[in-house]
């Protein structure tokens, strides 16, 4: 790491006013992106998936015991409903919201408390094609060619056309969006489009969204299950998803809900640190929803594929990890390597620039401090010299960050670094989020298949509320008369064989829960 | 960079942790469990709600624990989280923008007994004016009072201290969602939405 160009004499070179040209940018992915470091992945060799590529740290997951067996769930005591949420970010709440409105009881079951979450972290805004030059079809081919033409095609029509209603049904929920003086929605443009379509509400787009969403759930009839991971889902004699086991933080027990449809939206990956990088993730990001549908038979996709953000603070390195939003580079503001040059066009698709920030620090570029931390230059000053007082109105968040790291954006430049972001694949799901179990619905960043290989800013929330509310209409139109005969854990015996089939290792245990810094230990 | 250890109590522990760690860091550091009342370690989720008193001060602070980095001698205490309050309605019981305020004071009735006595405010770790939303709220001026409450992360410590049980944060965000509710009508978005409608927008996924 300790490569590079020292701070202080970096700090020299910078100009605020330099020009710069810009080099090519090819091959840089296969060099330099983190999904290609050599040995990181694996083949998965148990499980629907057997065969796929797999990250290395999530195959082990993946391939890890169960943490219940029969005996831990002999006298549980069992809760019935017609749709069971798992997770209260905002995919698990528009769910929630839209079966309780369409008729079914519900429970939401949520590992910290409801709204702890990415969405309530995300800053730069959500994605709806509403300008007059623009088009859901320009939406859909941008999603696409960012997603390096992986994505469902499907999904992705399904999605663009649902936009601009999303962002309808979010005002009616209560939710306020930045506009211009004649109440038409402001729009900024997200790395890698052809036309301005993020919507957003300064830099606090996901507050706003999760508060907003809590408040409509608490004010409903949806019973809200605080600090209650699940740690297993229930599967019934015909194979259908049947609700799940949790593990009640508070009563330090496990307890069961039985349910005749189960909406899965445990969010993202971060806190597993794919490749040992910082994350910008919330605590309880660590990739629980894969490991569970997967042990029911619920196909996966795309599992060598994560989103590393370029812009997470890199010093000082208490910060590291922390988000600067894309809103910022959307806002002019460019990225410099230690010597002061521009080597990115800074609204590329993210995984681009993330390779091309790792490929300035790597070949020496980089600016270097206390000899352990490396990044590039994110050049604020020069925003405020452009347009001076516009950079403090539109990013309060940056600059409560700065403060907290002793910085002012106005005159120094951020130094940056990629952090683990998002995860691209996830659960295959239908159009309406139905995932390959029957009675198993996947929704929000726990599904796959609808960025393709690299997301652009704005598709995820987009994504949640888009096919949260689809997951949670389906669900309450197709409840069965009558629940399952038998739900249990037997789906575990099967899993068992298969590991011990293949060798795995039975001492490690998953879902991950709660990240090793926190020191949590079931019972 | 070798790091300085500071000495804190945090829940009764003592603790000694380098200084650049936050007081929900510098309890797991000392090797014990906390998984409750920690979210986004942003600042935004509101859930690591902390009491601090710094050495030689008297003074008690309501804080953010993700956000509070430790001093030497500092005491810091993790509150729980309150239940969910009482005040329930419904945006959509609400016929039109003439039926706000009295909406307003059914679901919030306390907010006229306001002592004007600054607990909440004086709890904010935003530094939010939240007497004054209040205020300007049971007033009926609820754009500007929804103003005041943009950076809210919804920690509940205004409402921790009211001693009227008003629920200043609850308050200010039923003036930013009525706002919403029957003011926000952009034109760009309606007319999307009407051209959508009319079925002259559609994706073609061949090609
Ligand atoms: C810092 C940051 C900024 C971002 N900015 C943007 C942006 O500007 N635009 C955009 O479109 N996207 C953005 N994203 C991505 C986007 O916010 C997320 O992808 C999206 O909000 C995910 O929503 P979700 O509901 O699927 O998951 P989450 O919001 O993460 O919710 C998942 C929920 O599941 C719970 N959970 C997890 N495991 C379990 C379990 N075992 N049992 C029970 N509950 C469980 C979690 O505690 C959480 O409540 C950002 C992400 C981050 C981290
Ligand atoms: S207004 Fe209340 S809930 Fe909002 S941040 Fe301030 S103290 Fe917390
Ligand atoms: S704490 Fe309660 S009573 Fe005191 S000023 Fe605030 S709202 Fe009014
Ligand atoms: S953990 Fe979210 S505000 Fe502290």
């Amino acid at each position: 790491m300790s490569k590079g160009i020292p701070y202080d004499e970096a700090l020299k070179r910078y100009q605020h006013d330099k020009e710069h040209t810009l080099p090519e940018m090819n091959e840089i992915l296969r060099d330099y992106h983190p999904d290609y470091y050599p040995d990181s992945l694996v083949k998965l060799q148990v499980g629907i998936n057997k065969g796929d590529l797999c990250h290395r740290q999530l195959a082990e997951m993946l391939q890890a015991d169960a943490r219940i067996d029969e005996a831990d769930l002999a006298g549980t005591s069992i809760t019935e409903t017609n749709v069971l949420v798992i997770g209260g970010g905002g995919a698990g709440s528009a769910a929630a919201l839209t079966a309780a409105r369409n008729g079914a009881s519900v429970i939401l079951a949520t590992k910290l408390r409801l709204g702890d979450s990415n969405t309530v972290m995300a800053e730069g805004g959500i994605q709806a094609s509403i300008e007059s030059g623009d088009t859901p079809q320009a939406h859909y081919d941008d999603t696409l060619k960012a997603g390096h033409n992986k994505a469902n095609k499907k999904l992705v029509a399904r999605m663009v056309m649902d936009a601009p209603d999303v962002i309808r049904w979010l005002i009616q929920e209560g939710m306020q969006f930045d506009q211009n003086e004649f109440g038409d929605l402001l729009t900024r443009r997200p790395g890698g489009a052809s036309a301005n379509r993020i919507v957003y509400y300064r830099d606090y787009t996901g507050l706003e969204m999760m508060r907003v969403l809590r408040e409509s759930v608490s004010n409903s009839n949806i019973e809200v299950w605080d600090h209650s991971p699940v740690v297993e889902l229930l599967s019934s004699e015909t194979g259908h998803c049947a609700g799940a086991v949790i593990y009640s933080v508070e009563e330090r027990t496990y307890k069961m809900i039985k349910a005749q449809a189960v909406i899965l939206a445990t969010g993202g990956i971060g806190r597993m640190h794919i490749n040992g990088f910082p994350t910008t993730n919330h605590f309880g990001a660590t990739g629980d929803g894969l490991i569970l549908a997967y042990r029911l038979g619920a196909k996966l996709r795309d599992l060598d594929s994560f989103q590393y953000h370029p812009t997470g603070v890199a010093y000082p390195s208490h910060l590291a990890g922390s988000l600067i939003t894309e809103g910022v580079r959307s806002a002019g503001v460019q990225l410099l390597n230690a010597l002061g040059e521009r080597f990115v066009d800074e609204l590329k698709p993210r995984d681009y620039i993330s390779a091309a920030i790792l490929r300035e620090c790597a070949e020496g570029r980089g600016v270097v401090v206390d000899d352990q931390t490396v990044g590039v230059w994110l050049d604020t000053p020069n925003m405020e010299l452009r347009e001076p007082g516009l950079m403090k109105q539109r990013f309060p968040k940056l600059f409560h960050l700065a403060k907290r790291g002793n910085l002012d954006p106005t005159k120094k430049p951020i130094l940056v670094y990629p952090a683990l972001h998002y995860q691209n694949g996830g659960v295959v799901i239908d159009e309406n989020g139905h995932s390959t179990i029957p009675g198993l619905y996947c929704v929000g960043e726990v599904s796959g298949g609808i960025h393709g290989r690299n997301r652009i800013m704005g598709n995820a929330l987009l994504e949640i509320i888009s096919f949260g509310r689809r997951a949670g209409l389906q669900a309450a139109q197709n409840l069965s008369a009558r629940g399952h005969k038998k739900s249990g854990i037997e789906h575990l015996t099967k899993l068992r064989r298969e590991l011990s089939r293949a060798n795995m290792p039975m001492d490690v245990k998953s879902p991950m829960l709660f990240p090793a810094c926190a020191n949590f230990e079931l019972e | 960079m070798s790091e300085k250890l500071v000495n804190v109590t945090i829940n009764g522990k003592k603790i000694s942790a380098p200084a650049s760690l936050s007081a929900v860091q510098a309890f797991w550091h000392a090797g014990y469990t906390r998984v409750e009342g920690i979210g986004c370690m942003e600042g935004v989720c509101g859930s690591c709600r902390v009491m601090v008193r710094r050495v030689n001060k008297k003074e008690v602070r309501m804080q953010l624990g993700c956000q509070t980095f430790i001093e030497e001698g500092m005491q810091i205490i993790f509150l729980a989280f309150p239940a969910p309050t009482h005040h329930a309605y419904q945006l959509s019981d609400m016929k039109n923008s003439w039926d706000v305020h009295s909406q307003f004071h059914k679901t919030f009735p306390e907010t006229i007994d306001c002592r004007v006595c600054g607990g909440c405010t004086q709890s904010c770790p935003k530094d939010i004016e939240v007497q004054r939303g209040v205020e300007l709220a049971a007033k009926g001026k609820f754009r500007e009072a929804g103003e005041l409450f943009i950076e809210c992360v919804m920690c509940n410590l205004c409402m921790t201290a009211c001693p009227e049980h008003i629920a200043p944060n609850h308050v200010g965000l039923f003036c930013r969602r009525v706002m919403a509710y029957f003011h926000l009508r952009p034109a760009n978005l309606i007319t999307r939405l009407e051209e959508l409608r009319q079925g002259e927008m559609d994706v073609r996924t061949d090609n």
